[in-house]
């Protein structure tokens, strides 16, 4: 989906991001796999490849790779511009050093690994190749889809998955309960009283334009009103006089509600759909209401544009502005990065240590007291030396159920996506058809007067959400985003030139001041 | 005169309405609509003679069309309209936001071809849905007569059973579904023209693979002849309907190229001028 495009939840990340978040991820794995496993073999009597090497490839693979993709991958998929970052830097370091090992050793360079009494033979040459091609594709998506994956630095992305949900949802916004209200605009009326209310044919009185009631639907005269309130004739809650007296641009007859907050023009309850509003501090509505031109994207504002060129040298310096700050991001990076490091690394240790302890005293220790700083010192695992056997046992086990479960669940899933795929595939065609007579039948569009009625029949809360093919009809939206983002970064631009320039001129009038002090 | 207990609900949401200013608009205290003020007059706040259309965003002002300033505004990617009054103030405030261009904006109208616009969508859009249903009707009937039944035997393989029926169809599927994607965006105002030509390559392309399918896969020689019957009208009524529907698509959506053109060249936005500006 060209989709997609503002990035306001959680559920906006293109389905590519989330791939290279996954992928990342299964690097990770599969490099902390390899790390235990190199130091399981060495364990076991090292293979005569990593000669005395062992410990150190393990690390390096654990440092290298497995923590870097399992942090990276995890983040990457949040819509964080630092992780997009951190994930394209990686790539680009993951791609040369994968490179530089094909240039070295060539592409049919194979590792044979013993295996208890068996044999496995890696083709390392190959793995490289995979992973330098599948980087560079990581890269690639990245940057060409910059402006999706990364959100604009001053819009709030909603990462709490029920949050999001709820945005997402778009449920129709409203304080009323779902059954109608009494008179006094509080109680709720019994089942017979709102029956009998909803059973009034509710016609437009000759008294002229009429106000459509917000509780029952009801269209009473505007000329009942008395200081700018009105009495429901058919329900008899009091109404305030919303917005001023025009009439709705599609029913002379009645009164409009309020105005699109998209094309400004005046519509009455039955023309307006409401959505939850933008993420952004100047809106402080908690609904945006629509009319259904609006909805469906059929109007496009037409602001002074006064400009379609984009002079060449600006471009040139918005690329300069963008590369200093990948550095400056990249140092914040390597910061946090050695935080984590830190905090991760002593985890397996303590848990060796704990192992070895426990051995040794021959009593339960609580595994949970490991991971404070206490246990962290690298004593713990030497003093378990004595009882090797035991803990290399141990470690064996860790190593077995660490490969055994992901090759179970791989072989599982392989088996179960021959089923499942063609399945998802053919019900997805469904759904996109479904989605498609929605939109041609416009049934997604729901009038505030329709969903008040079906939310007291069924006397609950309705959900209105609008097909997801809708946003193809809106393209201008994205259009207009691209260029206030421009615009933006070009006024913080401008003002960083200020201050600059504000700066330069204090420090050149203090040196004056100075001199002429003397 | 109403009674103490009762609340003043806002008129669009249903929420409650706290009245503070007697004499100037209130806002409804969950949505955000303005609601008047109780002593409030309802005409324009500097021609106490006009009757009011709207009410400033940033004063609260009721003002009238002549006191009345339109903008547009970015807010956090949704583009949304609002207004301002005349005040000093008032448009100091509101700078964020861009002017709407009403000349532009009326010569960019395009209610004109709200009707055809809708009709060509219905028309394109049913058709669509046809031929996507009849896709999904032919591989669930092909795989049936592949695996269930004597025809089999008439149908091409290559590793196994079924894998050449399969793979066409599901290309089929897919290219059926792409044809559905287009057709709705047709609705698109400047999308129209394009896709409309697209549409008319794209139900060449499908009804062409349709038939050679039908004929590779031998439907001539099926025992009950029902099945193609339903297929083949199946199969005109969708293409009568999506190639009525593109060419309307392409006659409009011409015609709001041309109406663009005309609006640019009127307010030389045209890229030319702006380059010999530079
Ligand atoms: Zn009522
Ligand atoms: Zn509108
Ligand atoms: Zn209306
Ligand atoms: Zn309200
Ligand atoms: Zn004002
Ligand atoms: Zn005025």
């Amino acid at each position: 989906m060209s989709e997609e495009n503002k990035v306001y939840t959680i559920f906006d990340r293109p389905a590519g991001l989330r791939f290279v978040g996954l992928l990342q991820m299964a690097f990770g794995l599969f490099g902390l796999i390899a790390s235990i496993g190199i130091v399981g073999a060495i364990l076991i009597g090292g293979p005569s490849i990593l000669d005395g090497m062992g410990y150190i490839y393990s690390v390096l693979i654990f440092v290298g790779v497995a923590l870097p993709c399992l942090i990276i991958g995890n983040y990457v998929d949040d819509l964080r511009k630092n992780a997009v970052t951190a994930q394209v830097i990686y790539s680009l370091m993951a791609m040369g050093l994968t490179g530089f090992f094909i240039a070295v050793r060539g592409l049919h360079y194979i590792w044979t690994v013993p295996l208890f009494e068996t044999e496995i033979v890696v083709a390392i040459g190959n793995l490289a190749a995979l992973i330098l091609v599948s980087q560079a594709f990581i890269i690639l998506y990245l940057i060409l889809n910059w402006h999706r994956v990364v959100p604009p630095d001053d819009v709030e992305v909603v990462r709490d998955r029920k949050e999001a949900k709820q945005i997402e949802m778009g449920l129709v916004p409203s304080p009323l309960s779902p059954t109608l209200m009494g008179s006094d605009g509080t109680t709720e009326l019994s089942d017979e009283d709102s029956q009998r209310i909803m059973d009034v044919h509710k016609v437009v009185s000759v008294g002229g334009m009429a106000v459509l009631c917000s509780n029952c639907n009801g269209a009473t005269p505007l000329s009942k009103a008395k200081d700018n309130k009105l009495q429901c004739d058919y329900c008899g809650v009091t109404l305030g006089v919303g917005n001023v007296f025009v009439p709705c641009k599609n029913h002379s007859e009645y009164l409009a509600a309020t105005t699109c907050a998209v094309c400004g023009d005046h519509f009455c309850r039955k023309c307006l759909t409401a959505q939850t509003p933008p993420i952004d501090d100047r809106w402080t509505a908690s609904t945006i209401f629509m009319c259904q031109t609006c909805f469906e994207g059929r109007y496009r504002p037409a602001v002074t544009t006064t400009s379609f060129v984009i002079p060449i040298d600006q471009l040139f310096s918005t690329a300069g502005a963008r590369f200093a700050t990948v550095g400056k991001i990249y140092r914040r990076f390597l910061g946090a990065y050695g935080g984590v490091l830190k905090a991760i690394f002593g985890w397996p240790l303590a848990l060796l240590g704990s192992f070895g302890k426990k051995d040794d005293d021959g009593k339960r220790r609580g595994g949970g007291g490991g991971w404070g700083g206490g246990n962290l010192d690298l004593s713990g695992l030497g003093s378990s030396g004595g009882d090797a056997d035991a803990c290399v046992g141990i470690i064996l086990m860790i190593v077995i159920i660490i490969i055994a479960i992901p090759i179970i669940a791989g072989i599982l899933m392989a088996v179960g996506a021959l089923v499942f795929i063609p399945l998802l595939f053919y019900a997805g065609l469904i759904a996109v058809t479904f989605e498609a007579v929605k939109v041609i039948r416009r049934t997604d569009f729901q009038s505030l007067d329709s969903v008040r009625i079906q939310s007291v029949v069924e006397k609950k809360q309705p959900k209105a959400k609008q097909s997801t093919l809708r946003p193809y009809t809106r393209t201008w939206e994205e259009d207009f985003f691209a260029q206030s983002l421009e615009r933006r970064r070009e006024e913080r631009k401008r003002e960083e030139e200020r201050r600059r320039r504000r700066g330069e001129r204090t420090r050149a009038e203090s040196f004056w001041g100075g001199g002429r002090g003397y | 005169m109403s009674s103490a207990h009762s609340m003043i609900m806002c008129p669009v949401c249903g929420g409650q309405v706290i009245i503070e200013n007697t004499d100037k608009v209130n806002l409804c205290s969950y949505c955000a609509s303005p609601i008047l003020g109780p002593d409030q007059s309802r005409n324009c706040t500097n021609h106490p003679d006009i009757l009011a259309t709207e009410v400033c965003h940033v004063c609260g002002d009721l003002i009238c069309g002549e006191c009345t300033e339109k903008r547009v505004g970015d807010y956090g990617g949704k583009l949304l309209t609002i207004v301002n009054c005349s005040k000093e103030s008032c448009i100091a405030a509101s700078e964020w936001a861009r002017p709407l261009n009403e000349e532009y904006q009326s010569l960019a109208n395009m209610d004109w071809a709200d009707k055809s616009d809708n009709f060509i969508l219905r028309i394109t859009g049913i058709g669509a849905v046809v031929m996507m249903v009849f896709e999904l009707v032919f591989i669930l009937g092909m795989l049936y007569l592949q695996y269930f039944t004597s025809h089999s035997a008439l149908l091409p393989k290559i590793l196994f059973s079924g894998d050449i029926v399969i793979i066409l169809m599901v290309l089929g599927n897919i290219l059926a579904a792409i044809l559905l994607q287009t057709s709705l965006q047709v609705y698109v105002h400047e999308r129209q023209l394009v896709s409309g030509a697209i549409l008319l390559v794209m139900l060449i392309v499908e009804v062409a693979y349709l038939l050679w399918r039908g004929l590779y896969f031998n439907l001539l020689f099926l025992e009950d002849p029902l099945f193609l019957t339903v297929l083949l009208l199946a199969l005109l009524f969708g293409t009568l309907l999506v190639f009525v529907g593109s060419l309307g698509a392409i006659y409009v959506g011409n015609k709001k190229r041309v109406q663009m053109k005309n609006a640019r060249k009127q307010l030389n936005l045209s890229i030319q001028h702006e380059i010999e500006r530079l």
